[in-house]
């Protein structure tokens, strides 16, 4: 096994690494003879330092097991994959790692301070600070009066808060979050949501696989989205989101719209007195002056953006995806 | 290390709170007072019959006890994924196998140390006699259960509950038969034989063994476990979780 420290002390101060690298990652199950099925045929991408990066696709599509892979849980058919700029299946790559599981389990049989002084420990911590930061993190979850209780005790939704304390033990400079926000409620889904926030503050590297296309759309910089194991579409989220060349209008005003512009707009939508529709970008300046003189008032002038789920489904609905390039 | 022994603990922790470690322990010890008032019991030597009927619980009970916590621990925690959460973090697989085996043997070692000296005590009240003997008889079943324990683990590293309680059963049943099945007396010395924890006759009847048969004792048990060990965590390393 490699050494991670020797790994980072050879690297390039001066490169950029990134905090998690996956390239050409493949994961195939059964023998050639008998038939073998690939649960992840060709999946790259990176997240940079202090950037949040969203994992998306399908049930099936495998970002489950390209995580699994990355975190040494399956063993990969093929792929490189680095933490921080070391190999990850090298001594010390995954110390400073944190990770939430789809779901998590716990030890039901011990309280929620014995189970984060257990995952401190196994972080490298020492007793005393883990106890210390166990009581910290609980409150941090909103679990703060709990520390004595024990697990078998715990809702599924508290349970969640619980996995994310303990993905946040010893402060980790990569956090990988497998469906943060299942089982909690609006209130919690707003707080992890804050919470991933504050630690993308904080310098924090961020790997979210998530359904919650809302939660995605609110807090990653990136996204790659997967389906039948290879990457469908991969970018900056607004790249993905704004329709190239297409502006969106939000006016407010009595009666139709100017006949002049109900020709140029598209997808009109009318909600009391509030008209919001998209026009091409060189025609913004005629739209706006039309509107002015028939007596509107634009409440919003911006680049138009499809939401991340009709784009979801969008790219879904294609045939065949081409390996990072644009879907549209 | 530190890692082998916060699994360890974790373990500890953990089965010590499961009534099966408990009810088992108290059901032989309640069997080991019971004991002495059996209609059949007086036939003169009767602490010497206690002494084998004490040593014959003490194994049974931690045999119940070591495969119900060996056999399920590592299924279990895969099934329910708690094990993510552990190897996704610096912790290799053998640690993670090493811990548990670490922790189930100072679980049973416990559950032993406790009947053992309730035995003693029951012992001593009914008989005026300190059976200290009944130490060295403990002694030798936690050696044999850890060895059965790095069996169970070994098993329950690739499959399931019931295969791995069943593959410890046969490998216990076949450690003390393999002898039998050799004709024209004992076995060569590199047979690996459960028979050497087998110390009824001496704790009962005779005055116990020497250090040396206690350290020939140690050293198989370190030996077998080791081996058996080895193989768990290549099977556990080769497994997608």
């Amino acid at each position: 096994m490699i050494d991670a420290s020797a790994v980072r002390a050879s690297s390039s101060p001066e490169v950029a690494m990134p905090a998690l690298l996956v390239e050409g990652a493949r994961k195939s199950y059964g023998r050639e003879a008998v038939g073998r099925a690939d649960a992840v045929s060709d999946v790259s991408f990176d997240v940079q330092q202090g950037t949040v990066h969203g994992l998306l696709g399908p049930n099936g599509a495998g970002k489950t097991t390209t995580l699994k892979m990355l975190l040494g849980l399956v063993r990969p058919s093929a792929g490189r994959f680095e933490i921080n700029g070391v190999p990850a299946d090298a001594r010390g790559a995954r110390s400073n790692l944190g990770f939430l599981p789809e779901q998590p389990y716990f030890p039901t049989l011990l309280t929620a301070r014995e189970a984060l002084v257990f995952y401190g420990r196994l972080a490298g911590i020492d007793a005393d600070r883990a106890r210390g930061e166990a009581g910290i993190l609980l409150e941090r979850v909103g679990l703060e009066g709990r520390e004595g209780t024990l697990l078998s005790r715990f809702s599924r939704g508290m349970l969640q808060r619980l996995g994310l304390a303990q993905a946040l033990l010893g402060d980790p400079k990569v956090v990988v979050l497998d469906e943060p926000a299942s089982g909690l409620d609006p209130v919690g889904q707003r707080d992890v949501r804050n919470l991933m926030l504050d630690m993308r503050a904080q310098g924090a590297s961020i790997l979210l696989s998530s359904h919650q296309l809302s939660e995605v759309e609110a807090v990653c910089d990136e996204v790659t989205i997967l389906d039948r194991g290879r990457v469908a579409a991969r970018g900056d989220i607004d790249d993905l989101l704004n329709v190239a060349g297409r502006t969106s209008v939000r006016a407010r005003g009595a009666g139709e719209l100017p006949e002049a512009v109900t020709h140029i707009a598209e997808d009109i939508a009318v909600d009391g007195g509030i008209v919001v529709f998209a026009i091409p970008d060189e025609q913004v300046r005629r739209v706006v002056d039309l509107l002015d003189d028939a007596g509107w008032h634009l409440e919003a002038i911006v680049p138009k953006r499809e939401s991340l789920e009709d784009y979801f489904a969008r790219l879904l609905k294609r045939p065949e995806h081409q390996d990072g390039g644009e879907p549209r | 290390m530190s890692r082998v022994l916060t699994i360890a603990r974790a373990v500890i922790r953990d089965a010590i709170r499961r009534k099966v470690v408990w009810v088992v322990v108290v059901f032989a010890a309640l069997l080991s007072i019971v004991a002495p008032n059996l209609p059949s019991y007086g036939v003169g030597v009767v602490s010497a019959v206690y002494r084998e009927i004490t040593v014959a619980l003490m194994f049974a009970a931690s045999l119940v006890v070591t495969i119900a916590l060996a056999a399920t621990r590592i299924p279990v925690e895969t099934e329910r994924r708690t094990v993510f959460t552990v190897l996704a973090r610096d912790v290799s697989r053998w640690h993670y196998v090493v811990g548990t085996w670490a922790g189930l043997c100072a679980v049973t070692g416990i559950a032993i140390l406790a009947f053992g000296m309730a035995a003693i005590a029951v012992g001593a009240l009914v008989y005026r006699e300190v059976m200290w003997l009944l130490l060295a008889g403990a002694l030798a079943v936690w050696l044999e259960m850890s060895v059965i324990a790095a069996a169970t683990v070994m098993s329950s590293a690739r499959f399931g509950v019931v295969t791995s309680a069943v593959f410890a059963l046969a490998f216990a049943f076949a450690g003390h038969s393999v002898g039998g099945l050799v004709s024209g007396g004992g076995l060569p010395w590199f047979v690996p034989t459960l028979d050497v924890f087998d110390v009824v006759n001496p704790v009962a009847h005779g005055s116990g063994y020497g250090a040396l048969y206690a350290l020939g004792m140690i050293g198989s048990c370190a030996a077998m476990s080791g081996l058996l060990l080895l193989v768990a965590c290549a099977l556990f390393d080769g497994r997608d979780l």
